[in-house]
């Protein structure tokens, strides 16, 4: 006799061969503005992050993955299914957490995810077994039989973290998940996404680098509706390599040094201010240091938008 | 100085917030298209069989009693909702955090409104001199004639409209669906005060009395008939302000309004009720604070569980590292783990009962049994127009919950929405319609009524209906709640024939057309879904 499969093989085998290919979308809104525009991506299994400036689309393509938003061209297609043709697919194995949602007040914690939980066709019996296990996960718990309405924000967040995990999804769909939590429950959250995958696929947008560089395995980096970057964290700061250096400046000195070079941090001492700076030409007295994931992003903006100023086009 | 310009960019924030919403094209064209009604004849005002000629006297007035009768029913409903759009737009919480005071904002907020509304009464009046030019019957136009009645009758009705909604608005027992009901009879009462027969005295119009005519009806018919005894000393009274219906026959030439001193007075008297409205409305005006909010208070529990800071920061810490969601999380088997639409429909009637006090729940059972112990006549003609309002508050969330409270991008993105979510909702708002008038239904059908109970069954599949549709359309719950009430009002409790979607006289059902209407507005829900979901 077999024993039965563990945790991690189950999930294995149930997302074999998941796939969500995002062909040349694009986003036109009232005909004049373009939040997204020939956007092409091929996701498999693992946490994607989706990295960008405020305005750039992110929100806009989370919108049209999850079948909240329709596309002006391209296409979505998931496993080799095109969404437009066949949503609920999608929507059946889909967990989304919206950037901006509400809940109902005078529900409980417990009657809203069970509400969800009958929306997204649940039955009963599971409905109940996984909405305990979630709001231990989400350390609701506690306060599972008091109105929302009451609930703080983070507390709201963590109910819509809950009511994204309850049809145990394939597709997991958060935009800017972390907002309002505190830094205990940020980091809470983090380790969720990060042990959530195993053969998942898992969207994570936002523009806080350190959320992306704890839970990614790989990176798409968008400014202005087009995809600017690709790669696996790795890759990204192989890229900076070599150019991130470090040195100290008397204060009075630093609007200068912000004008010469593409300051990346700085932090104050108590003999001046460390500046961390990316550059191929650094002074004398600079320190190489080690990069990380928000020099890279830094950088991959910021050669995308001269890349713009050079050729006049978006991308 | 410094006060009038904040007050000055108050209200026009607020009305430009307003006036860039596509709702406002709906208001002006709501205004557009009764003023075309009553150009075209279908509002006739009248003194027997006789009507004013079309001059700028009469079109004038027309114009302000058509406004301050029917636009001013339907402009509570249109302003109402500005304090609430400041709760969930957050603005509120900005605003609180300024100097600014209570009674300064409630003002700001009812000239808003007021303005909102003075933009209506602009229509009618490009809509007055358009009728006097088209009718043709007096092609001199007198401006003050033409205006007057407009600016003096109609402006004030919705300077007390434009104060009363943000009064209501702070209060919490009128916040919501209730005081859309109350408005509406408050409106009946206030029509009801002035009409013309009260203003009369001993056959000649009593000054004293004119303050109680808000609506400026009875101050004019009752200046009109004064023209009137001229032409025909045999008039009595037979006064008249009808959609539809005849149209007289005759005409006479009134040259327009005294406008006397005592009659300015009087309104100016209702724009300073207005004010002082507005005022009290700061008394009750939670200032955006979220621990006045009733629900809030009433429901958390008295006693919440208080760990002290350290040991709830080592509780989750804990947990962080036993890593939860390996442990605690079981993978779904997604083979038969679906849920039946029966329980879908359950799940809607759950969250369309959630808050309701036990008192609501005692008057649905009182009505539930009053339907089946009450004689038959009295049941299908009374009982059950009690039983049919009662849950109205419920069926009004119907299609609009989910704007009211942002839930939709949660809801829209669950697999068939259109199929599965929208159907139950609609099951549920019957089988409320079926728990409280249900006894009426079992009497009929042992008696054997058949038409009797195709009325019955078509007033409670149309009654959801009617609240689905108008909830995903408008995403507000007042529509419905504004014309459910004027519906009930005028057709089932008055057994008007053709409006009675209740079926409550044998006269009066039109079961066929009744269902016919549900099915058609139950279609408009579909497309309006359908539209509202990025891929369907």
């Amino acid at each position: 006799m077999n024993p039965a499969p563990t945790f991690s093989e189950t999930l294995e085998k149930r997302g074999a061969g998941l796939k969500l290919t995002i062909e040349s979308v694009g986003k036109n809104y009232r005909g004049k503005v373009w939040a997204l525009r020939g956007f092409t991506l091929e996701l498999r299994p693992g946490v994607l992050g989706l990295l960008g400036p405020n305005g750039a689309g992110k929100t806009t393509l989370m919108s049209i993955l999850a079948t909240i938003t329709r596309a002006t061209e391209g296409r979505v297609l998931w496993d080799g299914a095109d969404v437009a043709k066949d949503p609920d697919k999608l929507r059946s194995v889909l967990g989304y957490l919206p950037q901006d949602f509400g809940v109902y007040p005078n529900l409980n914690a417990v009657e809203f995810l069970e509400y969800l939980a009958a929306v997204k066709g649940l039955d009963a019996a599971t409905s109940r077994r996984r909405i305990d296990e979630l709001l231990q996960v989400v350390n609701l718990s506690d306060v599972r039989k008091r109105p929302l309405g009451g609930f703080s924000g983070g507390m709201k967040q963590r109910v819509g973290i809950a009511q994204a995990l309850l049809n145990d999804p394939e597709l997991l769909i958060v935009d800017e998940p972390t907002a309002g939590l505190d830094p205990e429950e940020r980091v809470r959250f983090r380790n969720l996404l990060a042990e959530l995958p195993g053969e998942r696929i898992v969207i994570l947008s936002t523009h806080i680098v350190s959320d992306v560089e704890a839970t990614a395995t790989e990176i798409a980096l968008i400014s202005g509706g087009r995809l600017v970057a690709q790669a696996a964290p790795e890759e990204l700061l192989r890229r900076v390599e070599g150019r991130v250096w470090e040195w100290v400046v008397p204060s009075a000195e630093l609007a200068r040094v912000r004008e010469a070079f593409r300051v990346s941090s700085t932090a104050r001492r108590s003999d001046g201010v460390r500046v961390r700076v990316l550059t191929e030409d650094p002074p004398r007295d600079a320190q190489p240091a080690v990069p990380t994931l928000e020099d890279a992003y830094l950088d991959a903006l910021a050669l995308h938008r001269a890349g713009v100023r050079e050729t006049g086009v978006t991308a | 100085m410094m006060r009038v310009r904040m007050l000055w960019h108050l209200v026009k924030a607020d009305f430009l917030t307003r006036v860039r919403r596509t709702s406002f094209l709906l208001t002006l064209g709501f205004a557009v298209f009764v003023g075309y009604e009553t150009f075209a004849g279908g509002i006739v005002m009248s003194l027997d069989d006789y009507r004013g000629v079309y001059n700028s006297a009469w079109v004038g007035a027309l114009m302000a009693v058509v406004t301050s009768c029917f636009l001013s029913l339907v402009a509570f409903y249109i302003v109402k909702g500005s304090v609430q759009r400041d709760v969930e737009t957050r603005v509120g919480q900005i605003l609180a955090a300024t100097p600014m005071s209570k009674s300064f904002y409630t003002v700001a907020k009812a000239l808003g409104n007021f303005a909102v509304l003075a933009a209506m009464v602009g229509v009618m009046a490009a809509a007055a001199l358009l009728m006097q030019l088209m009718r043709g019957e007096d092609r001199v136009v007198h401006v003050g004639a033409l205006l007057g009645p407009l600016v003096l009758l109609s402006l004030p009705v919705m300077a007390v409209v434009a104060s009363v909604a943000v009064l209501f608005e702070t209060l919490p027992v009128l916040r919501g669906g209730l005081g859309n009901v109350v408005w509406f009879f408050l409106w009946i009462a206030l029509l009801a005060a002035g009409v013309p027969e009260k203003l009369i005295r001993g056959g000649v119009l009593d000054r004293s009395a004119e303050w109680r005519d808000l609506m400026g009806l009875g101050t004019v018919l009752a200046s009109a008939r004064m023209s009137l005894l001229q032409v025909d000393p045999g008039f009595r009274n037979g006064f008249a302000l009808n959609i539809g219906g005849e149209r007289p026959s005759h005409t006479f030439v009134w040259t327009g309004m005294e406008w006397t001193g005592a009659l300015l007075a009087t309104r100016v008297g209702w724009m300073m009720l207005a004010v002082l409205v507005a005022l009290l409305a700061a008394v009750f005006f939670h200032r955006f604070d979220p621990a006045r909010e009733w629900w809030r208070r009433s429901r958390t529990p008295k006693t919440v569980e208080k760990r002290a800071p350290v040991e709830a920061l080592a509780a989750a810490k804990a947990i962080v590292e036993e890593d939860a969601w390996r442990r605690g999380v079981t993978p779904l088997d997604r083979v038969g783990a679906r849920t039946n639409f029966g329980q879908l429909v359950v799940a809607e009637l759950r969250l369309m009962l959630q808050g309701q006090r036990w008192w609501w729940y005692a008057g649905a059972v009182g009505l539930s049994i009053a339907c089946l112990a009450s004689p038959p006549a009295a049941e299908r003609g009374g009982v059950i127009l009690a039983a049919w309002i009662w849950p109205m508050l419920l069926w009004s969330q119907m299609g609009s919950r989910e704007a009211r409270w942002s839930t939709g991008a949660l809801l829209y993105s669950a697999p068939r929405t259109l199929g599965r979510q929208l159907p139950a909702a609609w099951v549920a708002g019957v089988l409320v319609a079926m728990a409280t008038g249900g006894g009426l239904a079992i009497r009929l059908a042992l008696a054997g009524d058949a038409q009797g109970l195709a009325g019955w069954a078509a007033g409670a599949m149309f009654i959801p209906s009617l609240a689905l549709a108008l909830g995903i359309w408008s995403g507000s719950g007042k529509w419905f709640e504004a014309l459910y009430t004027a519906w009930w009002y005028i057709g089932p409790l008055h057994h008007t024939p053709g409006l009675d979607f209740m079926g409550t006289t044998a006269g009066s059902s039109r079961p066929i057309l009744y269902l016919a209407m549900a099915g058609v507005l139950m279609a408009s829900c579909w497309v309006r879904r359908r539209a509202q979901l990025g891929y369907a």
